[in-house]
């Protein structure tokens, strides 16, 4: 209340010149009088020194503001809850459905291993139990987990985190303040990148904790799996890496979510058919190398120490192709980063 | 402190490549509002990044709120509030939280942040609108949310670019008596970049004046406008003989029908003016000291500069060929 306020309502005749302050309405829309009063006396005003609620008082602060970390955390937090939480970065509905769809399918696996362990079905444990295929499948499997999940949540997740910034220009916010160029990127590239690993790595933890409930394994089955278990987890980090510098380095160029999000698909899909067209047609295995998918299989398959899809060349070649990926992309991200403005875009 | 300047450079300069963007630049900005002026391509753009920190100057120096801007960009920002002329917002998001996020930005803490969003919020006249999506918000309610996340750390510096543009009358007042209030009540510095040149006058009590990236003037208001002080005098037959007599005696005449105005050079000019009058027969029914606009300024410096403009719209939205850039001393400029 302020100094020029009245202690009480006053309940005056309706007067056309009264002015209607918030309080007016309040004792109009709620009744706040007996209910008794004559017609004249339903429109009320309070009776208010200036004729207005509105003060306009410019509050000082004088607290002090956290370091470079707290900066850092607030980009990554604002990221990361909005996911579930509103209040925060408004990621669409789509985008939150699909990942929640695909963290449960990737659960696939791990529900069929308790299931294998409540039947006591050694069948339905070589098919689904935790082993060197399905530890590889689990992450870099083609069909359905690299072909329906994955590639798609990264599409998703891509298509506006740095793009909207463009678009809503956004970069102003972040870039007049104490904030650099790298911790933006970065941030945002940390905030996708964990996005993707709870759904993919996460399930991943979660598959082998089931097979240890579900059959009661010991350390020494444990022990024995963890390299293979690390292995699986290796090639998933380098998936997650590989689809969001790309991802991120197509959002940097553009504006809109469409773009980015479809161009990721393009490549991963687009290369990998090309691959597989020209190596069913002329057997010829070499393009394999220009996708991001198949050289991260590659390198995957050769860790987990499974069978490997292509063979006519080493899996290094997969990692120097992918590490020259990824070095393109980030390249291309950081130049479209620094090239951001803060006074127009 | 308040006796050290709020920003200041010394031939601060900035090429791109061949391009100065900026030309040694000699600027002392005091505490308190100040105007920052100048058409497209000025340089005010390029100004402000570089006293924000985000560009290195190609030479030259300068501190903003005694930091350097060469290395401690980030000690600048922190300590500054940047309101943009573009949209900066997101519209997906309630303004709360926008104006949330960008307190956490600057490193608050989120319960302090989410505390001061909602002052900051009502101290711009949103504090009923806070938790609507901000793509439901007309222009102005923009321009409050943008000027709500600039001030949430209660900056001691201002920067808002265009603040007023935009905006229909109602809003542009309100968010002209907000700065205002920002600067007497909050005792707060504002640089304003404008081409409202009104809304300046109305906030703002020095400027500076750019062009081509060099500096044409810089200082109070008030006492650039005494330079062009003028009597204004209405006068009913013989105001052709009376200018031509005024003229002749050496004085500046500027007339638009029966209207002069006399530059107000000498002290006994409004005497030399009635015995003009009394000698040619003109009546002379209406006499005044002529109270100078910055539009008026604006035009005279831009005259002294070289350029025949008739308002400072035609100068500060569309770019002219420069004849000289070089701005007289008595203005404020370095020019040689």
């Amino acid at each position: 209340m302020t100094e020029n306020e009245q202690p009480t309502p006053e309940v005056s005749g309706h007067v056309p010149e009264a002015p209607v302050t918030g309080q007016g309405r309040m004792d109009v829309a709620w009744g706040a009088n007996t209910g008794d009063e004559t017609e004249h006396e339903l429109a009320t005003a309070r009776t208010v020194g200036a004729g207005q609620v509105f003060e306009q008082k410019y509050t000082p602060w004088s607290g002090e503001l956290n370091p470079r970390w707290m900066r850092n955390w607030a980009i990554l937090r604002h990221h990361l809850l909005g996911i579930v939480k509103k209040g925060h970065r408004p990621w669409t509905v789509p985008t939150r459905l699909f990942i929640l769809i695909a963290f449960l399918a990737s659960l696939s696996d791990a529900g069929m291993t308790l299931l294998a362990g409540l039947v006591g079905s050694s069948e339905f444990h070589t098919l689904f139990g935790v082993g060197r295929d399905n530890l590889y499948g689990h992450v870099l499997g083609f069909f359905p987990r690299n072909v329906l999940y994955y590639p798609i949540i990264a599409a998703l997740l891509v298509g506006s985190v740095i793009s909207e910034d463009r678009e809503h220009g956004t970069s102003a916010l972040y870039f007049s303040r104490p904030v650099s160029r790298f911790d933006y990127v970065s941030m945002k590239y940390l905030s996708v990148a964990i996005i993707q690993a709870v759904v993919i790595l996460g399930t991943y933890v979660l598959y082998f904790l089931a097979e240890i409930l579900a059959f009661g394994r010991g350390w020494a089955w444990m022990v024995d799996l963890f390299p293979m278990f690390l292995a699986g987890m290796l090639g998933g980090l380098l998936l997650i890496i590989t689809y969001t510098s790309i991802g991120l380095s197509l959002s940097s160029v553009s504006t809109g979510r469409f773009f980015p999000g479809i161009g990721l698909l393009a490549i991963v899909f687009g290369t990998k058919t090309l691959a597989a067209i020209v190596k069913n047609l002329f057997e010829r295995e070499l393009l394999y190398l220009l996708s991001p998918y198949d050289c991260v299989a590659h390198v995957g398959q050769a860790l987990i120490g499974t069978q490997t899809t292509y063979d006519q060349y080493p899996w290094t070649y997969s990692l120097v192709s992918l590490v020259a990926i990824n070095a393109v992309a980030l390249y291309v991200l950081a130049s479209r980063v620094a090239s951001m403005e803060v006074t127009r875009e | 402190m308040e006796d050290r300047p709020l920003i200041q450079t010394k031939g601060l300069t900035k090429s791109y490549g061949p391009h100065k963007a900026l030309e040694d630049l000699n600027i002392n900005i005091p505490h308190g509002a100040t105007g920052l002026l100048g058409q497209n391509g000025a340089g005010k753009s390029t100004f402000l990044k570089t006293i924000l920190g985000l560009i290195q100057a190609t030479s030259g120096e300068g501190t903003v709120l005694g930091f350097d801007i060469r290395t401690q960009g980030v000690e600048i920002r922190q300590r500054i509030g940047y309101m943009p002329e573009y949209d900066a917002l997101n519209p997906e998001m309630d303004a709360i939280h926008q104006v949330r996020y960008s307190g956490e930005l600057l490193g608050m803490n989120p319960v302090v942040a989410q505390s001061r969003a909602h002052e900051a919020l009502q101290f711009v006249g949103m504090g009923e609108q806070r938790y609507r999506e901000i793509s439901s918000f007309s222009t102005g309610m923009k321009q409050a949310t943008k000027l709500a996340c600039a001030i949430i750390h209660d900056p001691d510096l201002l920067i808002a670019d265009e603040p007023s543009n935009g905006l229909d009358t109602k809003a542009r007042e309100f968010m002209v008596s907000t700065l205002n209030t920002m600067v007497q009540d909050g005792k707060r510095s504002v640089l304003m970049a404008s081409h409202l040149m009104e809304d300046v006058e109305r906030v703002c009590e020095n400027i500076i004046l750019l062009h081509k990236g060099t500096l044409a003037a810089q200082g109070k208001i008030a006492d650039l406008k005494a330079i062009d002080k003028e009597i204004e005098i209405h006068v009913w037959g013989g105001a052709t003989p009376l200018e031509q007599r005024l003229i002749d005696q050496g004085f500046r005449v500027r007339r638009e029908g029966r209207v002069m105005r006399v530059a107000h050079t000498e002290e006994d000019t409004t005497t030399h003016i009635l015995r003009a009058a009394s000698h040619v027969g003109a009546q002379v029914r209406r006499m005044h000291e002529y109270e100078a606009s910055l539009e008026d300024l604006f035009l005279a410096i831009m005259d002294n500069l070289g350029y025949s403009v008739k308002s400072s719209d035609d100068l500060l939205r569309s770019p002219m060929e420069a004849k000289r850039v070089d701005a007289p001393e008595r203005l404020g400029g370095g020019a040689s």
